[in-house]
């Protein structure tokens, strides 16, 4: 924790969150970065899931790039919430499910695109993606959204009014 | 003002402050299904811009039932976290803010919908310059809708009417 604290004011994230716009900006754009996700990722999904039949599903993958960039956005905002008030979120049980989630979407895509994607890839608009890949959509959604639903619960848990029951 | 009082009092106002699960509920549905709106839009917008060429446009009217549901979560969930605190958000520009951007994103959309989306058999591949032009401006749009509506919790004039009295 002191090492995320130093590294938060070395680097000047800590004054600029403490400041006055600072926290709202940063929030602003991890929700951004969030929406990037759900409209490219999420899009993607619900495309291998069956809606929206007649786009091809490796054309619509294009868009996903955009969701990597928006998830980087969050990775990069979110350390900056996480390094300024540390205490805050690693002993929450809220934020702890939600990188939970996160490592679990994570295996998820690492196994998406080693077994499922390239057959999927070049298949026709009207393709009925194959069930392994329409298990791994669902869920990715689960995930994205549980994480959401964290996201918003991190306040709700803050140590050391609810602390952590796991934690030492 | 009076009549905001007055309502803010009523037991409908008073539960949505004070029921943790009414108010939380309504907040987390109010981002999920915000991330579905823009996100669905922010989609169309890249395609338009000449990302994912391959995407047939037209088509992608088919996600539109996931918009609809959203928009439907989103306004419902809107209002009842204006009924837990009318106050705070009318008397704040920004909520106006945005709705403005909200509503001015959507028109350029309808806009897109009726210029390039209607016809399934013609997706004449790159899209013109005006219509890249407003998608772009609807990206700013959505930006500025997400970051207003951020911006509401840390902006406000006041959280109840009652306050407005002393």
């Amino acid at each position: 924790m002191e090492a995320l604290l130093a590294f938060s004011h070395r680097t000047g994230i800590y004054e600029f969150m403490h400041s006055t716009w600072g926290w709202p900006v940063v929030e602003s754009l991890h929700f951004i970065g969030l929406s990037l996700l759900i409209g490219t990722v999420g899009l993607f999904d619900l495309r291998m899931l069956g809606l929206a039949r007649g786009i091809p599903i490796g054309a619509l993958h294009r868009l996903v790039p955009w969701g990597v960039a928006g998830y980087g956005l969050n990775v990069l905002t979110g350390i900056m919430f996480v390094s300024s008030v540390p205490d805050q979120y690693l002993f929450n049980p809220a934020f702890q499910t939600k990188l939970t989630l996160m490592g679990i979407a994570g295996a998820n895509v690492l196994c998406f695109y080693r077994f499922v994607y390239a057959p999927v890839r070049d298949s026709s608009g009207g393709a009925i993606a194959p069930q392994s890949a329409r298990i791994m959509a669902a869920v990715s959604l689960v995930c994205w959204v549980g994480i959401i639903v964290c996201g918003r619960l991190i306040t709700y848990y803050r140590p050391p009014y609810h602390w952590c029951f796991w934690c030492s | 003002m009076e009549f905001l009082v007055w309502f803010e009092d009523t037991a409908f106002s008073t539960w949505m402050r004070e029921s943790g699960p009414a108010f939380f509920s309504s907040l987390v549905l109010h981002s999920i299904a915000m991330a579905f709106v823009v996100g669905v839009h922010v989609a169309i917008d890249l395609r338009i811009l000449g990302f994912a060429p391959r995407v047939p446009l037209p088509l992608m009217r088919r996600f539109f039932p996931v918009l609809w549901v959203s928009l439907g979560v989103v306004t419902v969930s809107g209002v009842l976290l204006l009924v837990a605190y009318p106050a705070k958000a009318l008397t704040n520009p920004v909520f106006y803010l945005k709705l403005s951007a909200v509503v001015a994103a959507m028109v350029i959309t309808r806009t897109l919908v009726t210029q390039l989306m209607q016809d399934e058999t013609r997706d004449g591949g790159a899209a013109s310059t005006g219509a890249r032009r407003l998608a772009a401006v609807s990206l700013l749009l959505w930006g500025g809708a997400i970051t207003s509506g951020r911006l509401l919790a840390y902006t406000a004039n006041l959280m109840l009417a009652s306050h407005a009295q002393y």
